[in-house]
């Protein structure tokens, strides 16, 4: 029976520490997260040095990578003290840079040698010889733009050995990234420099003008519906297969904004995906329970982007927004006592008695149970579970262990 | 010393640009350059080098595009082709093709041309390392910055001093999804005319068109730095980019006249305040009447952009 050995890593966000735990015991074999200058996410959870060390130790202990994301686009100033903080970065042992700023991939190769860089996706780089370039000055991978196709990217790995990363899950810039400066324009926030507005979101007017000045609305649909630039985000898990056979080294999951919810949720449904197919991949089939469960975390419609042709209207977001079932987190199991069956829940939102609950955990383990009974952490009989963080006990209809997180559908 | 590149809409335009004493072509094809207001032929490449040089002008080639596989393989005969005729230089933005340049000893000398990308003078003294020999600048730099970044770079910088800029580039047709979300058939053609507008600024009008290389949305009005030549010369800022992708026919020869104007009169040390205010007004006069003009990222404070 063929088996794959070499799997590739799946890559996770995290934009805090905790998020970085969740996603390494959810499967993930590298994160990616943000320190204190030189991102894209200025509102996203980004790291200390102390926590960065913390995470460093947690991820060697799980085999698995920590990346920095450095990739601003400097403008005069920005790049200051980049110098000492790559060299930190290398002292506390993070195992790669994504930078996209040739003065910071300089900076950086300068300063902290030793200090692996991936090229980020907002350089753009769609083709062959431009992978060849980076992989000559030096760097150890290349995240694809994500307007390459699947038999690009066959073609790319048949002519460069530098590492490929593609993005596999999540949302989507619309344009070329590091190409869009509608943000710096329409709202005086730098989109390469992590201001980014999202203005391709919006909703515009679409019309002509004539030399008088006069305007005329090319709007249609009934209700007119307004221009936009809004792009539905990405799910590949129905090919894994493709994704695998064509020598992507890495595959990417979007979102350092994103909840622990999401995170655990999405790296574990692509951990098992891949690993089923690499353990067997002659005899492997999708399993619609995988796509099912990205579902529950999705905030947009799902498509596969480019890798399978240029998007149409039906990967934007026209129209009347699709309901999509929502589901709450609600909380954490922080401890199992397998006797009396009785799993200690953190609490993450409100939740009670009578409702149908969901525990899923790493491994891709599931189980629904209706809440009965519970206590408080005293053993007080109690309704609902109205505080952030409080500790509740009830007893579950199958094993839990600590880390399992709990959701439930929105009402 | 300063030079004015200008792109051109056809080959009697080019000729016309030539005569009213601008420095440089700047053409190519629209498979292998970007938001170009035509595309030339082989032939007409000739035709307009050749012309050029007997007049002691010089040509840059736009094969600034972003390439996938497929133009990264087409592009080398272009490539060939340009160094056989001995245009004077190249705009790169995809570094695939300094790459191929040097695997394939192509001598040409390349400008730096990644747009949006081309932020600070490490970056581009990081491109100049490796052969380049300038760099156009991206638009959201402002005067502040530039300052700072001229002093720290030692090539000539490209800057555009009149016509439209680009903000945006999306692979995606947006504007044939829109339409066809919608059901109506306008016609791909009027996608020059085309604007959209900020649902919070009514009064707002950012180009928008589709061609081969995807969408492309340009800021609300198009640039004007006529009266900051001075100080761009001062500051060495001396490779002044005319672009008529919007700006039709005469009016835009009309535009370019105008410019060297005043590019003779700060090389004589002549250039005063009445001279300027006079070329802006004929300026006004040739500029399209839909189309606003101002200084775009020149003006603004760096610490108002977050």
């Amino acid at each position: 029976m063929r088996t794959i050995t070499k799997k590739p890593e799946v890559l996770a966000p995290a934009g805090t520490l905790e998020k970085l735990k969740v996603a390494i015991t959810y499967g993930a074999d590298a994160v990616y997260i943000g320190g204190n200058a030189y991102g894209l996410r200025s509102r996203a959870g980004n790291f200390t040095y102390d926590e960065m060390r913390e995470g460093v130790a947690f991820a060697n202990e799980h085999g698995a990578k920590v990346y920095v994301a450095a990739n601003m686009v400097t403008h005069e100033g920005d790049a200051e003290g980049a110098g000492d903080f790559f060299r930190t970065l290398r002292d506390i042992g993070i195992h790669a840079v994504i930078v996209s700023d040739p003065a910071l991939i300089e900076i950086c190769a300068t300063d902290a040698p030793g200090l692996p860089i991936h090229l980020s996706t907002q350089a753009s780089a769609t083709n062959y010889e431009t992978l060849n370039f980076w992989k000559e000055e030096g760097l150890e991978r290349v995240v694809l733009a994500r307007e390459v196709s699947m038999d690009e990217i066959k073609e790319m790995r048949r002519n460069t050995d530098v590492e490929i990363e593609a993005f596999i899950h999540g949302a989507m810039c619309i344009s070329y990234s590091g190409r869009c400066v509608l943000s710096n324009h329409m709202s005086h926030r730098d989109a390469n420099r992590g201001g980014c507005s999202q203005s391709c979101r919006w909703k515009y007017d679409l019309f002509e003008m004539d030399t008088t000045d006069e305007k005329h609305s090319l709007l249609g649909g009934e209700p007119e519906e307004a221009f936009s630039m809004s792009a539905v985000d990405m799910a590949m898990i129905r090919h894994i297969p493709d994704l695998v056979e064509n020598g992507i080294d890495s595959l990417k999951i979007e979102g350092r904004m994103k909840s622990i919810h999401y995170v655990s949720t999405v790296s574990n449904v692509y951990r098992k995906a891949i690993d089923a197919y690499c353990a067997n991949p002659d005899n492997y089939e999708f399993q619609q329970e995988w796509e099912d469960e990205l579902w529950k975390v999705a905030q947009r419609e799902l498509s596969s982007g480019f890798y399978y042709g240029i998007p149409t209207e039906d990967e934007q977001l026209f129209g009347k927004k699709r309901k999509i079932p929502s589901y709450t987190f609600i909380g954490q199991v922080i401890d199992y006592d397998e006797e009396t069956q009785v799993a200690t829940i953190e609490q993450r939102n409100h939740f009670g008695i009578g409702d149908e609950i969901e525990f899923y955990g790493p491994g891709f383990t599931h189980h629904k149970q209706t809440i009965n009974t519970m206590t408080d952490k005293d053993g007080n009989a109690i309704d609902r579970a109205p505080h952030a963080l409080m500790h509740v006990k009830m007893k579950v209809t199958e094993a839990v262990k600590p880390l399992d997180m709990i959701r439930k559908l929105k009402a | 010393m300063i030079e004015l590149i200008t792109t051109a809409e056809s080959v009697e335009q080019a000729k016309a640009l030539i005569q009213a004493d601008i420095d440089m072509l700047y053409i190519g094809e629209k498979e292998f350059g970007l938001r170009l207001p035509t595309t030339f032929s082989r032939e007409e490449l000739i035709e307009m080098t050749t012309y050029a040089h007997e007049h002691g002008k010089k040509v840059r080639v736009a094969v600034n595009a972003i390439m996938h596989n497929n133009r990264i393989k087409s592009v080398i005969p272009y490539l060939e082709f340009l160094q056989e005729i001995e245009v004077d230089s190249i705009t790169v933005g995809d570094p695939g093709v300094i790459h191929l340049m040097k695997k394939n000893a192509l001598h040409l000398p390349y400008v730096f041309d990644a747009q949006t990308l081309v932020t600070s003078a490490r970056q581009i003294n990081f491109w100049v390392k490796r052969g380049a020999i300038s760099a156009v600048l991206a638009r959201e730099i402002p005067y502040l910055e530039l300052k700072e970044l001229a002093s720290g770079v030692s090539v000539p910088l490209e800057i555009l001093v009149y016509g439209a800029t680009c903000i945006h580039q999306s692979k995606r047709p947006l504007v044939k999804n829109y339409f066809g979300f919608v059901g109506s058939d306008v016609s791909t053609k009027r996608q020059r005319g085309l604007f959209i507008s900020e649902p919070k600024n009514k009064d707002t009008h950012y180009s928008i068109y589709e061609d081969n290389h995807g969408t492309h949305i340009f800021a609300n009005n198009d640039i004007n730095l006529l009266d900051e030549l001075q100080v761009l010369n001062d500051l060495g800022v001396t490779e002044w980019k005319l672009d008529g992708i919007y700006t039709k026919g005469q009016d835009f020869i009309s535009i370019a006249k105008i410019f060297v104007k005043a590019k003779t009169a700060i090389e004589n040390e002549e250039w005063n305040e009445a001279m300027l205010e006079e070329l802006n007004k004929q300026l006004l006069s040739f500029h399209p009447g839909e189309r606003g003009l101002d200084k775009g990222f020149y003006e603004k404070d760096p610490s108002e952009i977050q």
